[in-house]
């Protein structure tokens, strides 16, 4: 008799935080490439050629800076194993306040002073948003997965309100969507791509910050703890709830952050529906919080490689070879063979006779 | 007695009664951990017909070859021979197929159920629509052949201790099992009810099984076993008989040098306790459990300044409970409980650790650590009272912690989930023996404790009440501790407070009687 026995390694795998991600993203691109192939007869080696042109495209930039401050909102949470599914929302709440701000206070006409004032605006709203979870979570007990969920469609569908109608613009040539904020509120961009000074500052910044945090301070230290035992944390004199509300709370000021950011930066102004306006960072944060394995240090990289698989995406829906899906085609292949290679650094298989 | 070996129960291991060779044998097992070899070339046979007594201190290895036996760790090298036959154990499910069942020192049962419902669970020769009552008979007949009480259709819920581990027993025996690993199972019993389960134990060896007793108590080991296998740091070091074993020679090779026979000498007590300002002070506190009916039943109790207050009982007696509220991790009913004066009902653990309380709890792993985080942090989450943890300083601090206790570990940094239950417990220890500043409350500190770190610990408790007036709430299964720390006992039995005792002038049937009744 042969028997596959599935056990758990007890020593963990060695390069696992490298090998793992590595492995994950070439068998993904292998596993696209391979529907690609069946579904629309794309040549294999072709599509290679545009992933690596992708991957030194100066446009990869922007998203890189981007979805690695989502992974930063998300790499809080997700260490505290509260399950933020919510990013996309606080990133919306956030573009929302800043849109305010820009276009109908008078602080906009205010030189540097309004640039911080909607950053830093657009994170008090995306941290209000999350806590709204983190509330229902600590003191009512309602998972967090489902309702930063929901909250997402919430924030998504205010802001449409908004722009269908209080917001809509005067010169918008009958689109529905809001004037363009001031010009002295527009980000700098670094010369030769599309990306942001002040976001590269904002990454820089916060990175530091947040991995400041994990390493050296308590609320770092009880925010792992929480992530994974709540129950020795509350035995060790620590209010757990406070802490379900905080680790939410940073995570979606991040996240809002962002969408203040991208609105000074990208779009400048707000379009109708604002749910097809970008690119679900919210979402794709997800799989750049798990690919850096939760290590801070790891995050530019791994929103590196997700930012160029997007790349891939667009040119090839751009060539005409698909629609949106293409995008999602990478994504989802990559997250999934991620999930197999995690299992796989956790667990050994040994055959028995 | 043959009314008993005629039972159904017994009959199907005597067929093996006639045979001379083993029924399980390992040859050259040998298991590694990263940074440890937690067996080493175990080579050990278990006959039909013996109680065979697995000794050794923490981390020696008896967990780990136990796990081995039940198929839940597959040694790296060597054989397990089931029968006469090599076999790889796969599971828990496959060892219990092969007739190997464990008795875990925690039993394993739904509170929910009746014992029958649990029982037969598992049971599948009765099939799908397995009514409880076909069982009900062998297992009232069991627990009367050994006198312990045990109505079958109660909720496992209402019972004690003692009936839970005599339920996990008759499990085992109704999955007919030819080997009894038991798990510590009898270690924390009162003497008088221990003795049943020898008694117990020895029939079932009569009738051809065998039972594998792992302890790290050697007065158990001499008592009960036929022979008495010893492992020390994952070496077996030794097989003696019982008529040829002197307790000093077992502890010797269990400790690897000359234990100083001052094993039981009086433990320096704080003078002028009774002039002590009270530390906490407990007043008719009722305690209900998730479902309603009360397990702490207005009790009243006062700890001094460096005053062991002991609390001996049977577990589940109300204790935990009793435990959590004073913590502040449940809300208490009613009653008071004020710590340094402070009201601290039901405020949570927040305010009595403020107040400087320390907490060895009864769940390590749920409430002491978090095993994915290293030493060194389950250190710095209670020690560092700043924002910011200065490593250097915690490092620092760990490692004398990892030198006194002589915990092993490789270094601060390893996650605490590499370590053995009993340097997992050192670990937790020595932490709230550290950061205590006015109460200890203690539940079961040394249970997976070896002797000599058990003793170790009971030390530094007593000095931490003597030399920094530290008061100790000591709440212990182990009737021993509790009398050779104690300035003050406590019988607590049904979540009532039935005896208090001075230390210097008790008896120990007396308690032993109180606890039970």
């Amino acid at each position: 008799m042969v028997y596959l026995v599935v056990l758990r390694r007890t020593k963990p795998l060695p390069y696992a935080s490298i090998l793992v991600p590595v492995i994950s993203i070439l068998l993904g691109v292998l596993l696209s490439s391979i529907i690609l192939y069946l579904l629309a007869s794309i040549p294999p080696l072709a599509l290679f050629n545009l992933i690596v042109r992708s991957f030194t495209s100066p446009t990869v930039l922007k998203d890189t800076l981007i979805l690695t401050l989502i992974g930063l909102s998300l790499v809080i949470a997700f260490k505290a194993s509260i399950w933020n599914i919510g990013a996309e929302g606080q990133f919306h709440m956030g573009m929302l306040v800043a849109t305010w701000i820009a276009l109908f206070t008078p602080i906009a006409s205010i030189p540097v002073l309004a640039k911080i004032t909607c950053i830093l605006a657009g994170a008090v709203a995306g941290a209000l948003w999350a806590i709204l979870a983190g509330v229902l979570r600590a003191y009512v007990g309602l998972d967090e997965v489902p309702v930063t969920l929901m909250l997402n469609y919430v924030a998504y569908y205010v802001l449409d309100v908004l722009v269908y109608g209080p917001w809509r613009g005067r010169f918008t040539y009958g689109y529905i969507r809001t004037d363009e904020i001031p010009e002295n509120l527009w980000l700098t961009l670094i010369p030769g791509t599309t990306a942001h000074v002040e976001v590269l500052a904002t990454v820089l910044i916060v990175g530091l910050a947040i991995w400041f945090m994990f390493k050296y301070t308590i609320v770092g230290l009880r925010l792992r703890i929480l992530g994974s035992n709540p129950e020795f944390l509350r035995a060790s004199g620590v209010n757990v709830k406070h802490m379900v509300v905080l680790a939410l709370g940073l995570s979606g000021a991040i996240a809002g952050m962002v969408g203040a950011l991208y609105l000074l930066g990208d779009t400048h102004r707000v379009s109708y529906p604002v749910e097809a306006q970008t690119a679900g960072y919210g979402y794709l944060g997800i799989l750049v919080a798990w690919l850096s394995m939760l290590d801070v240090r790891g995050l530019p990289l791994a929103a590196y490689v997700v930012s160029s698989l997007r790349v891939t995406g667009i040119t090839m829906q751009i060539a005409g070879l698909g629609g949106t899906a293409i995008v999602f085609l990478f994504m989802g292949s990559v997250l999934l063979t991620y999930t197999v290679a995690k299992v796989f650094s956790e667990y050994t298989i040994v055959i028995r006779r | 007695m043959s009314a008993f070996l005629s039972n159904k129960v017994f009959s199907n291991i005597s067929k093996f009664s006639r045979e001379v060779k083993p029924l399980v044998s390992l040859r050259g097992i040998t298991k590694k951990f990263p940074g440890v070899v937690a067996l080493d070339n175990v080579s050990l046979d278990i006959y039909p017909g013996e109680i065979l007594a697995l000794l050794g201190e923490n981390g020696a290895g008896k967990s780990t070859l136990v796990k081995i036996l039940y198929g839940l760790y597959t040694p790296d090298k060597g054989e397990v021979i089931v029968y006469g036959e090599k076999t790889k154990i796969l599971s828990p499910r496959h060892a219990v197929s092969k007739g190997i069942v464990l008795v875990p020192q925690t039993p394993h049962l739904i509170d929910s159920l009746s014992v029958l419902e649990n029982l037969i669970i598992g049971l599948r020769e009765y099939g799908v629509f397995a009514r409880v009552d076909l069982i009900e008979d062998r297992v009232r007949e069991i627990a009367l052949s050994i006198g312990i009480e045990l109505d079958p259709r109660k909720p496992v819920a209402t019972l004690s201790y003692t009936q839970k581990q005599l339920v996990s027993i008759i499990r085992a025996l109704l999955l007919k099992a030819r080997v009894l690993l038991v798990d510590e199972a009898t270690t924390l019993l009162p003497s008088r009810e221990k003795e049943k389960f020898y008694t117990l134990f020895r029939r079932f060896t009569e009738g051809g099984g065998s039972v594998v007793l792992i302890t790290h108590k050697v007065v158990e080991a001499l008592r009960v076993a036929d022979r008495i296998a010893v492992l020390k740091s994952g070496r077996l070091v030794g097989v003696i008989d019982r008529d040829r074993a002197r307790v000093e020679d077992v502890r010797k090779l269990m400790f690897g040098k000359t234990v100083t026979n001052n094993l039981q000498v009086r433990l320096k007590r704080t003078e002028h306790i009774d002039g002590g300002k009270r530390v906490l002070e407990v007043m008719g506190l009722w305690v209900s459990r998730w479902f309603g009916d009360y397990v702490v039943r207005g009790v009243s109790l006062s700890v001094r300044r460096g005053e062991v207050v002991g609390i001996a009982g049977i577990a589940g007696n109300g204790q935990e409970e009793l435990v959590q509220a004073i913590v502040g991790l449940v809300k208490p009913v009613r009653g008071s409980i004020r710590l340094l004066g402070v009201d601290v009902t039901g405020k949570g653990v927040e305010l009595t650790r403020k107040l400087g309380l320390g907490y060895i709890p009864d769940i390590p792993m749920r409430y002491g650590v978090s095993i994915d985080n290293t030493i060194e942090e389950n250190i710095a989450a209670l020690l560092v009272r700043g924002k910011i943890i200065k490593w250097r300083r915690v490092n620092e601090f760990t490692s004398k912690l990892i030198r006194e206790y002589d915990v092993k570990a490789p270094h601060p940094r390893v996650p605490v989930k590499v370590l053995s239950g009993g340097n997992l417990m050192k670990v937790l220890v020595s932490r709230e023996l550290a950061i205590a500043r006015s109460l200890l409350v203690a539940h079961n500190p040394t249970r997976a404790l070896d002797e000599v770190s058990a003793r170790l610990v009971r030390r530094m408790i007593r000095e931490k009440a003597v030399g920094e007036g530290v008061g100790v709430l000591l709440v212990s299964e182990d009737l021993d501790e509790v009398l050779e720390l104690s300035d003050r006992i406590l019988v607590i039995n049904s979540g009532r407070i039935v005896g208090v005792f001075d230390a210097n002038r008790v008896e120990r049937e007396r308690i032993e009687e109180l606890m039970v009744a």
